[in-house]
């Protein structure tokens, strides 16, 4: 069903071509062009060094530069720099010499992880050199439920969770590397290694006032194995002088000249582009397509008719199958496929399903008994005592990542060897994919990383490399180039569920809670759906039960930044704020009393932390009218006893009397556990999740029609600019005594309940649905 | 079909339909990868470039548009990445993932290069390029600073 390439470009030929054209070193490891867009300090992906690497993390030239290979994807998080800092901190080389580069995803398939980084401790919420709570349950070489014992590891870019995993073993690379430089240094003066110090990439022997730099000894120390590694001990955050420092993000000068390089980007010698239409709706599929009508248009080549991707390689998601339009550029191909007749077949199950008929379904299911996740106390017993019942029922859309880099992947494959050119946060799970379409072991997939154009959930790309490993399978010997519309984006993503919340509370004479019933529902297959409320309430009540709800629906559904949490809180911190209404109290003194009843562990780091914002804020000075606080709590884990992520934040809004919102100010205090690794890059992740949530409150939702996404490009799935960020974001960071889960995805949330609370404070109005821009903000 | 073009003060013979969108001719073509897609339907502002000194959303624009005007990219704003605006981004660590970063700058240089001394009004008027990762509070303050760096260039 498909037509190949005829003039495709064999390896050899390939590899003679890119060596003439760049002078690249081949030498039985086939270096990947770099595309002429590229100059040397912008390529991102594996290299072979001139010089021998230390350990896998660390590779030294004589100049002192030191490469420090990173495991996790850039998507603007600031990973690049933030692990390259926990390396360092432990190498103690010169900060200015260092360049990232990603880690290599094949040589992950080929090697096992070095001994001392499998033994890493876990659980260390009270411990300051602990390894906190890395995901080492399961071992999974796919990375999928647990970290493999591959070269590096954790390859993901998740969860918030880059320096939670992987600071213990990085910490650990950097000074496993450091030892064995001053153990060659040792060698070659013929004097104890405990004489030496190290600085800066200087390793002194302070008796005889010689000095050598690392530049010179790692050649030497690439070829001496440590005695002991398992004897090498980390630093903890009293011994950090890179860590815990801000640092700006390494990449920044290619970012602001446009010579970073994403996945988009890549250019390779004979490289064909592909086009892509998949079935708008879930669990389509290709009918019938007539290539001929566009055969002879202006560069098309060749189609490729797609199947459904296998579930197995897509975490059992059912996207659609598609059509892909090969031609010598993108737009010739997508004005071609725009042209091609193409009839689907349609699940008639999947297509019944719109936005009004699954609310209803969720509305159902809230009704149904669900499962029970938490339950303590009497409930029943409790709202048969209260004074007062308040009741509220919530509801979230679906929500995608909408990245600004839409899905690309660039393929060549040839009868032994996949390569592809991919900006991804699960390079571990790609190359499985790679392995499984294609026949090609993994152990000779390469994958050449890139930074991606945004990420914001790490299965949220979809199945962009599936789809381009399929085209270039069907073209072996043709580098592939596929990209995804904006529009096919939409399709492409995975969506963080619709869901809806009942909370039912009972009040006692005085307003608080004695009972709490918290009713949430979401398809079955929803991320993150009982975040938070599954332990027990955050806010005390003696009585309360949790349940979830489910229903079967068709969208692909996946790790949007902030996953079910974020839903979770919105439902949360606005019945918190019903609830004060209610009982007639002060919503910051109604919470804080709340917490203060609880046994929580880290109740004490809520406390301070809503006491912080809340004195930021000027809480309960004089407002103008049209103008209120709102204030709301944000952790995750503190009701256990492990790592958890504390902050609060006071949100100012003002909103127009013809219902313009503006989110004026936003106080934050966050936690900084034992310390934060570059606390620049937690700002602006914080900066960033503030807006991230201020649209997800105000602006963002894509509805189902006849199974269809309606909502897919940025005209009518709005994004909020420059005008509507808030004038003033005040950060301050507070000491606590525990390691932190992870701040990048679900800081911010409060967002949501604090629109919310505004509005009703100016408006009269209590609105729980979002996003808030679809209702009548206005007011007289 | 063939036509000239002249980016970043360079003349390129091009062969391509004169009535493709800029931003391809400029990505595909002339190899200049710093000009980005994203919505290709002009909202977004990820292309964002200049034809004869105003800022083009260059995904909506045929290419003949340009034809005998100067067109200038991210790529031909400075050498060495010196520009006032580079400056002040890199001063702020105003970037993240950095996609929409290139239309961004450009929009900027032709707020400055109309408003040398830029209000937050100005700003918010004019610059109207989105960003998914929220770099808008950094993108401001850089903003301002660039206008105090290029008020202080001879």
């Amino acid at each position: 069903m498909s037509e190949t390439i005829k003039e495709g470009v064999d390896r050899r030929e390939f590899l003679a071509t890119v060596a003439a054209a760049h002078g690249a070193f081949v030498l039985g490891f086939w270096v990947p062009s770099r595309a002429a867009a590229q100059s040397a300090p912008a390529a991102s992906w594996d290299e072979e060094p001139s010089t021998p690497e230390v350990n896998a993390w660390i590779v030294i030239a004589p100049d002192d530069t030191v490469t420090v290979r990173i495991a996790q994807t850039e998507l603007g998080q600031g990973v690049w720099t933030s692990n390259a800092m926990m390396v360092c901190e432990e190498l103690q080389c010169d900060w200015k010499k260092v360049r990232p580069q990603y880690a290599s995803a094949n040589r992950d398939a080929r090697e096992r992880a070095p001994e001392w980084t499998l033994n890493v401790p876990g659980s260390g919420a009270t411990d300051p050199k602990g390894g906190g709570e890395p995901t080492f349950g399961t071992r999974d070489p796919r990375g999928i439920s647990g970290i493999p014992d591959s070269l590096y590891r954790r390859m993901r870019t998740n969860a918030a969770s880059s320096v939670k995993d992987g600071r213990y073993y990085l910490q650990l690379a950097g000074a496993e590397a450091r030892e064995r430089l001053l153990l060659a240094a040792a060698q070659r003066w013929s004097v104890p290694v405990a004489e030496l110090t190290a600085k800066d990439s200087v390793i002194t022997h302070a008796r005889s006032g010689r000095t050598t730099t690392y530049g010179k000894i790692a050649e030497d120390a690439a070829k001496i194995p440590h005695p002991h590694p398992e004897q090498i001990t980390i630093k903890s955050p009293d011994q950090w002088t890179l860590m815990g420092t801000e640092q700006k993000n390494l990449d920044v000068p290619q970012k602001v000249t446009g010579k970073v390089v994403y996945g988009i980007d890549v250019r390779l010698p004979g490289m064909k582009w592909a086009a892509v239409k998949t079935c708008p709706v879930y669990g389509g599929d290709v009918k019938s397509v007539d290539f001929d009508v566009i055969r002879t248009l202006p560069g098309v080549r060749s189609f490729v008719r797609f199947p459904i991707p296998d579930p197995d390689l897509t975490r059992g998601r059912i996207f659609s199958g598609g059509v892909a339009v090969i031609a010598d550029s993108w737009y010739q191909a997508k004005m071609a496929i725009d042209k091609m007749p193409i009839e689907w077949t349609i699940p008639p199950e999947n297509a019944a399903f719109n936005s009004a008929n699954m609310r209803e379904a969720l509305l159902t299911a809230l009704d149904r008994p669900g499962t029970v996740r938490a339950s303590q106390g009497d409930i029943d017993d409790g709202f048969r005592r209260a004074a007062k019942i308040v009741e509220a029922t919530y509801s979230t859309p679906y929500l995608p990542r909408a990245r600004m880099e839409p899905g690309n992947a660039t393929v060549l494959i040839t009868n032994d060897r996949v390569d592809i050119w991919i900006g991804d946060q699960s390079p571990q799970e790609t190359r499985y994919s790679a392995a499984k379409i294609t026949g090609v072991p993994e152990q000779n997939v390469h994958l050449h990383l890139c930074h991606l154009g945004g990420g914001f959930g790490r299965n949220g790309n979809g199945p962009q490399a599936e789809h381009a490993i399929m085209i270039a399978n069907a073209n072996r010997g043709v580098p592939i180039h596929m990209l995804w519309t904006r529009e096919e984006d939409f399709v492409g993503t995975t969506y963080r569920a619709m869901g809806m919340a009942r909370l039912r509370a009972g009040l006692d004479a005085d307003g608080w809670p004695i009972a709490l019933e918290v009713r949430t529902g979401m398809q079955a297959d929803g991320f993150g759906s009982d975040a938070s409320f599954n332990t027990t309430s955050r806010y005390y009540v003696p009585n309360y039960r949790y349940t979830h709800h489910t229903t079967k629906f068709h969208v692909p559904v996946g790790t949007r930044r902030g996953v079910g949490q974020a839903a979770n809180e919105f439902y949360r911190e606005s019945f918190m704020d019903e609830l004060a209404r209610a009982a007639g109290k002060d919503p910051y003194l109604y919470r804080r009393e709340l917490l203060s009843r609880t046994t929580l562990p880290y109740k004490n780091d809520m406390i301070k932390a809503l006491d912080l914002a809340a004195e930021m804020s000027g809480w309960g000075t004089p407002l103008p009218r049209g103008t209120a606080r709102a204030i709301a709590l944000e952790e995750r884990g503190a009701e256990t006893n492990g790592m958890a992520t504390i902050s609060a934040m006071v949100h100012t809004v003002s909103i127009s009397r013809d219902g313009k919102v503006r989110l004026e100010r936003v106080d934050v205090a966050h936690e900084t556990g034992f310390g934060l690794v570059n606390p620049l890059s937690v700002k602006k992740q914080i900066e960033g999740q503030i807006i991230w949530f201020y649209n997800d409150a105000m602006h963002q939702s894509c509805s189902i029609a006849d199974g269809r996404i309606v909502e897919n490009n940025f005209n009518r799935f709005p994004i909020s600019r420059i005008n509507e960020d808030p004038p003033q974001i005040n950060i301050r960071f507070f000491p606590t005594q525990h390691w932190l889960i992870g701040m990048g995805h679900d800081r911010a949330t409060s967002v949501q309940s604090g629109i919310g609370e505004a509005i009703f404070q100016i408006t009269g109005k209590r609105f729980r649905d979002l996003p808030y821009s679809k209702h009548d903000l206005t007011w007289a | 079909m063939a036509f000239d073009l002249t980016v970043n003060r360079t003349v390129y013979h091009v062969e391509a339909d004169s009535q493709t969108p800029l931003l391809w001719v400029i990505r595909e073509h002339l190899g200049l990868t710093g000009t980005k897609f994203s919505c290709g339907i002009g909202q977004c502002g990820a292309c964002t470039l200049h034809i004869d000194g105003r800022p083009v959303r260059s995904c909506s624009v045929p290419a003949s548009t340009a034809v005998g005007k100067p067109v200038l990219t991210i790529e031909g704003l400075s050498a060495d990445g010196n520009h006032p605006l580079q400056i002040a981004w890199t001063e702020f660590d105003a970037p993240q993932c950095g996609y929409c970063q290139s239309g961004m700058i450009m929009s900027a240089l032709a707020l400055l290069q109309q408003r040398p001394s830029p209000t937050d009004a100005d700003i918010d008027t004019q610059v109207t390029n989105a960003c998914r990762c929220g770099t808008y509070h950094r993108v401001r303050q850089a903003i301002h600073r660039a206008a105090a760096l290029m008020k202080a260039q001879p």
